[in-house]
């Protein structure tokens, strides 16, 4: 009986597991693009002349988070966040001459809610699919792992933070 | 999008012999309900809103049957597909024009979308002149309206 060479060979399933391994978000998407995408958001919903610049500014108090889960061949977060005096001016800005006199809690929430959405799905459709978009939550940050691709912002002199986060190692939240 | 699709017949009331245009505006968030209806009004339109596909369908349940519907994809209860498909399953609100408006960017889905009844699909982020253009596309620009 003729024997193949690669029978020889002790499988040891490593090779395989490795391309059974999720795809790293570093692999997926860059730091570039997640910038661009929330510069199109902005530029569309906030305002024409609304900059985002690519700095890191003063740590934020009283931060707040918005985030759409993706769940596909990846899996994680898009993840916005900034002070809460941020996000309602920024609801502001997207109501225009809608505003209300008074932005309250929900308005500052749906506000940030909806930019995470915008941004979320559209680093969505560069994620290899195909991938559904979970809806909006509004609260603490859901803890960042190893797999997160991260882009500090300033939007009006004021801190921002928008992050690509995989699920897989993150750690448990509590 | 929307290629060879019929176009919209807008209703005329008898009494002021002026063309309304109606908008149901469906979206879970507040705020882009705002936005939306914002745009709407400003073009002329006559604008409800629900904050979900069951209750868009509610709205029109009740008799409030609009020329145009805005709907977004991603919602709780009833999202914006299903509630395509509840639309296009009655015969009665064939007339009703469907634009979805969602965040949702992927080629497939923007088939589905098209394949469930909807007549037209922007993208978010949006402008207020991309939907104008939409809704020349549509036409559905109530000041431009031939009577």
């Amino acid at each position: 009986m003729t024997q193949h060479p690669a029978s020889d060979v002790l499988d040891t399933g490593e090779r395989r597991r490795a391309e059974d391994a999720p795809p790293s978000i570093a692999d997926l998407i860059d730091e570039a693009t997640i910038q661009s995408i929330a510069e199109e958001a902005w530029s569309a919903l906030v305002g024409e002349e609304e900059y985002l610049v690519p700095l890191l500014g003063d740590p934020v108090q009283d931060a707040i988070s918005s985030w759409v889960d993706v769940v596909g061949p990846w899996n994680g977060s898009v993840v916005i966040t900034t002070a809460r005096t941020t996000a309602e001016e920024l609801s502001r800005c997207l109501l225009k001459e809608h505003a209300p006199p008074v932005i309250d809690d929900e308005d500052i929430e749906d506000g940030l809610g909806e930019l995470a959405n915008v941004v979320g799905g559209n680093v969505k459709a560069v994620l290899p699919g195909p991938s559904a978009l979970g809806l909006p939550e509004v609260g603490s940050a859901p803890a960042a792992g190893p797999d997160t691709c991260r882009v500090d912002l300033l939007w009006r002199g004021q801190s921002l933070t928008i992050s690509v986060q995989g699920s897989a190692g993150a750690p448990l939240d509590q | 999008m929307g290629a060879g699709r019929r176009r919209p017949q807008l209703r005329l009331p008898p009494a002021e012999g002026e063309v309304t245009v109606r908008a149901l505006v469906i979206d879970d968030s507040r705020v882009m309900r705002r936005i939306v209806t914002g745009i709407l009004k400003d073009l002329g339109y006559e604008v409800q809103q629900a904050g979900h596909g069951r209750e868009g369908l509610d709205v029109l349940d009740g008799g409030w049957v609009p020329d145009l519907v805005c709907v977004d994809w991603n919602m709780p209860v009833m999202d914006g597909l299903q509630f395509v498909s509840a639309v296009r399953s009655n015969p009665a609100w064939r007339q009703v024009t469907i634009m979805m408006v969602t965040s949702e960017s992927e080629h497939g889905q923007i088939v589905r979308a098209l394949a469930a009844g909807a007549h037209e699909y922007v993208i978010k982020p949006f402008t207020a002149d991309a939907i104008r253009d939409k809704l020349a596309l549509l036409g559905l620009l109530p000041q431009e309206v031939v009577l």
